[in-house]
């Protein structure tokens, strides 16, 4: 470095703008994002584990090991995208472009059931359809009498409809943003030359959002087919497995060469999707739908169906936000979850340790392993929003101020990496990246460093995405004459674009508060017993066959999770132009 | 350059060597020269592979004020796999492991230093010499076939294991998977071991030798047909127990599971019941054992727990014990006497397992039970 400083070539290149920042923004994503990934992949190739390639692709356990719960992951991916774009279609088709009644409503509840964390939507499921195939406990409906199948109790369709009703509303935000600027132009003309809405739908509305429904369709697969909770709380007692759930397994058995084979498979499979849904985008080309001019078209009038079209989405809405909620909280009280509705009992909640009851363990106020794991928990979400949103701000501002250059480009695009990368498999490339000490650096195995870093790398996406919107808000002119007035970078960045975007800064990060205080992916397998965090306490309690206690956590963290999706949804009303009139 | 480096060295087995002696010092101490030192450590951290440790984490802090007992309930599948990553990363979490998984936990553990031996010298001459060594044994413990004795009073409906693969007990036998539960694992292995015993018990079921049809043997065969039978896998043994005791059922399945989880009977509202009598055997005795970490945080607190573990001077034991003297658990322990209410360890049928045998082939066990799922 010294030397190249020295040089004529080099001093030109040592000053040329942005260089320096853009080498420590890039040194900074390869240290946290590319590094961790390339370790799993030279892991499983050690002379002692590169056996384990061959047992999970081509040997006599490849079948069950790899083959079988690769197809049930496909089957997920496609069915749950292919749903999550249709209801999320629907419901953004409703909102922005009809004159459906309580269109706010809708789309204030349409964004709901992604705050609601999955795990916590699989155990309202169990709750309601649990039968007797494992004996013991029944859910509701059995309790009432009913006779729930295998099929609707257990297995592949309680996961589809479950990650459906959990995803749609990541599909939903996406392609109601797309939709909102269809330029009201086309609509108009096509209305004046006597189009009728079916025509307009498929013909104008359809193929110029196609990059939103593709955008939404791969997020929704790449979500789906790494989820971990479902899948491993649903599929279990028919022996249903996923990628993510085998993985998981295997991690925890210490059959750690096979888990990261499989860990690494299941990158590349999302990653291909993702791709390929990339493709068929930018295959077209014209696809702009924001010009200059032009104001909202007239909604579409549904006549008629107005109001069987509001029962619809209400349906949809109600079962996959209002539903949850109650059975969750309603199961937090009840001690049997035949009888949702009778024998309520505050113990779960407030209760003393009582040998007689629930093997003694006291209510969640009261239980210091969670009033631990919540501190923890808040600990992370605070900590990972401060240091997501520097990273993410100082990479967008990169990216953003000093386009040029092959760095910029590769910044943009590990930026991205993560998205690529499930939870589940993230977390496993940080243990065996992190979890041995490196150098003079000690082992942050067990530690919440650990966690911190883990969760702000695998969060850069979202991050880096809502800095790059910040920074595009606050405009160039000001930064470039306080540069011209001398004021250093830290100056400028502290005295300008920071005030400026301080409110979508916050929003951003309570953002990334909520994301990571309901994740189970990422964190099932960074946790330590004396690291605890939420969202696994409540897995391994319903794990273990406390339910109530799971429930009880769950609607906690549940509540947080709104409470910070009101606050930042009132900083940042703009994002949401298709609830304005 | 080379002489700081031997100046380091030197001093590093200085300490390490007065480390040593001082521990070896706290190994020949009682309770009593124990308390104080512990007392100055003020806490211990445990992992247990049973939920009772949330019970002598309670006792514990009664007999010792001053030491915060901090339990943690593990499987002991996944605190091995902890304990790895721990050693790998040069951390020590844990003070003392309290764990059965032995098949593994000798090979993978105690070989490789991860875990240390203690006998406290208190109870050191009423503990047979084959459970001192290599790690101490607390206790026995079990995973056995039981059933529901409210739906079944007059004894268990099962005589004979290979009933089990049969169409009466289609999707109604119910166990822990093996691959996330090394006990259950162990369970398996020792059907396999025990092929020979397997194949006359089939002959006594079904009157004709049986055929293998492709599997390695007789053991081997049970397992596949049990799985094809469509046994179901639940996550924790609480899920079995709740399955096959929960009263009230009129069909309740039934279940490998450990014969000391009939204690909760009265308090879950279960009537789990022991098939002691089925043929060849209702399952598997193993040790759960007790160990320090290599090097634990808390050396003196460490050994007051396992001390404290291993119960008091009275008759069953005290509150170290009490959550352990349970019918269904044997105690090592030889001055206390075997509970009243469980099978006496002389008549009970189930194997004992031989850690090192069981470690050889457990792992293709393993791997055939996944093909099989």
């Amino acid at each position: 470095m010294a030397d190249t400083a020295m040089s004529g070539q080099g001093r030109r290149v040592f000053f040329r703008q942005g260089t320096v920042l853009k080498t420590v923004v890039l040194a900074l994503l390869i240290a946290m994002i590319v590094l961790p990934l390339l370790r799993t992949v030279l892991f499983t190739l050690q002379p002692d584990t590169i056996r384990a390639w061959s047992d999970v692709l081509t040997g006599r356990l490849s079948t069950n090991l790899f083959y079988k719960p690769l197809g049930n992951t496909l089957l997920i991916g496609v069915v749950v995208s292919t749903g999550c774009v249709l209801l999320g279609g629907f419901l953004a088709w409703l909102v922005v472009m009809t004159n459906v009644p309580f269109r706010k409503t809708i789309g204030v509840m349409a964004t709901l059931p992604f705050m609601i964390p999955s795990f916590a939507a699989a155990l309202a499921w169990g709750s309601l359809f649990r039968n007797d195939r494992v004996g013991g406990q029944v859910g509701w409906l059995q309790g009432m009498g009913l006779d729930i199948p295998d099929w609707l109790a257990w297995g592949i369709v309680p996961t589809l409809i479950v990650l459906t009703l959990h995803y749609f509303s990541l599909a939903f935000t996406i392609i109601a943003a797309a939709l909102a600027t269809v330029n009201s132009d086309l609509v108009e003309a096509a209305q004046i030359a006597g189009a009728r809405g079916r025509r307009i739908l498929m013909g104008i509305v359809l193929p110029v959002t196609t990059p939103a429904l593709v955008a939404a369709g791969s997020l929704c697969f790449a979500g789906a087919v790494s989820n971990f909770a479902t899948p491993a709380l649903l599929g279990l007692p028919v022996r249903m497995q996923t990628l993510s759930t085998r993985l998981f397994g295997m991690i925890e058995v210490g059959q750690v060469g096979r888990g990261y084979v499989i860990g690494i498979m299941l990158v590349l499979i999302s990653g291909a999707f993702l791709w390929a849904g990339n493709r068929v985008v930018s295959g077209r080309r014209s696809y702009t739908t924001i010009t200059g001019k032009g104001g909202r078209a007239k909604r579409f009038d549904l006549r008629r169906a107005r109001w069987p079209l509001f029962g619809v989405a209400m349906i949809i809405l109600l079962s996959s936000t209002v539903v949850p909620v109650i059975v969750l909280t309603a199961s937090s009280l009840a001690p049997s979850s035949a009888n949702l509705f009778s024998d309520w009992t505050l113990h779960y909640w407030m209760g003393r340790s009582d040998p007689s009851f629930a093997q003694g363990i006291p209510g969640i106020a009261h239980n210091e392993d969670i009033v631990r794991a919540l501190t923890i928990t808040l600990g992370l979400g605070l900590a990972v929003s401060f240091s997501g949103m520097f990273i993410g701000l100082l990479a967008s501002y990169t990216t953003a101020r000093f386009r040029e250059g092959w760095m910029s480009a590769a910044i943009t695009q590990i930026s991205f990496l993560p998205l690529l990368v499930p939870g589940i498999a993230f977390g496993a490339a940080y243990i065996a990246y992190l979890g041995a000490p490196i150098g003079p650096f000690p082992a942050l195995y067990g530690t919440f460093a650990l966690l911190v870093i883990a969760a702000t790398a695998y969060l850069l996406p979202f991050s880096v995405q809502t800095g790059r919107a910040v920074i595009q808000q606050v405009g160039g002119e000001l930064e470039e004459s306080a540069r011209i007035t001398g004021a250093s970078f830290a100056h400028r960045l502290a005295a300008i674009t920071v005030p400026l975007a301080i409110r979508g800064l916050a929003a951003g990060g309570i953002l990334i508060f909520v994301k990571i205080i309901r994740d189970l992916s990422l964190v099932v397998l960074l946790f330590t017993p004396t690291m605890p965090v939420l969202s696994v306490v409540a897995y391994r309690y319903a794990s273990e066959g406390f339910g109530q206690f799971a429930n009880a956590i769950t609607v906690v963290i549940l509540f947080i999770s709104i409470a910070a999706t009101l606050i930042a949804s009132r900083l940042q009303t703009k994002s949401q132009p298709w609830l304005q009139n | 350059m080379t002489f700081l480096t031997a100046t380091r060295l030197g001093a590093i087995s200085i300490l390490l060597s007065s480390a040593a002696l001082a521990d070896g010092h706290l190994d020949g101490m009682g309770p009593e020269d124990l308390l104080p030192l512990a007392q100055k450590e003020g806490a211990v951290t445990v992992y247990s592979f049973t939920s009772r440790i949330g019970k002598v984490e309670k006792a514990f802090e009664e007999a010792y004020p001053g030491i915060d007992l901090q339990g943690f309930d593990i499987s002991s599948t996944e605190q091995i796999a902890r304990l790895q990553a721990e050693a790998q990363a040069g951390v020590t979490n844990a003070d003392v492991i309290y764990i059965s998984d032995t098949p593994v936990v000798l090979t993978e553990l105690l070989e490789k230093g991860i875990i240390a031996p203690f006998v406290p010298p208190r109870v050191a001459d009423r503990v047979p010499a084959e459970y001192q060594s290599p790690l101490l044994a607390q206790r026995l413990s079990t995973k056995v076939l039981m059933y529901n004795e409210e739906a079944h009073p007059d004894g268990a409906p099962v005589a004979n294991l290979w009933q089990l693969t049969t169409d009466d007990w289609r999707g109604r036998v119910v166990m822990v998977d093996p691959l996330q539960r090394g006990d259950y694992l162990d369970l398996m292995t020792e059907i396999v071991l025990r092929s020979d015993e397997m194949a006359a018990a089939y002959e006594t079921q079904f009157g004709e030798a049986i055929d293998l049809d492709g599997a390695a043997n007789a053991g081997e065969k049970f397992i596949a047909d049990l799985f094809a039978n469509d046994v179901i896998l639940v996550g924790s043994t609480d899920d079995v127990n709740v399955a096959v005791g929960a009263k009230g059922q009129e069909n309740p399945p039934v279940g490998f599971t450990s014969y000391s989880d009939r204690r909760d009977n009265e308090e879950e509202g279960w009537a789990l019941q022991v098939a002691n009598a089925v043929e060849p055997a209702p399952g598997i005795i193993f040790p759960a054992v007790l160990a320090l970490a290599a090097d634990p945080n808390n050396p003196a607190a460490a050994r007051l727990v396992i001390d404290f573990l291993m119960g008091d001077e009275s008759e069953t034991g005290g509150p170290g014990l009490a959550p352990f003297y349970v019918a269904g658990d044997y105690v090592t322990r030889t001055d206390i006497p075997p509970h009243p209410d469980a099978v006496p360890l002389s008549d009970f049928t189930a194997w004992r397992i031989a850690p090192a045998e069981t470690a050889t082939i457990r792992a293709e066990i393993g791997d055939l039970i996944l093909t099989l799922q």
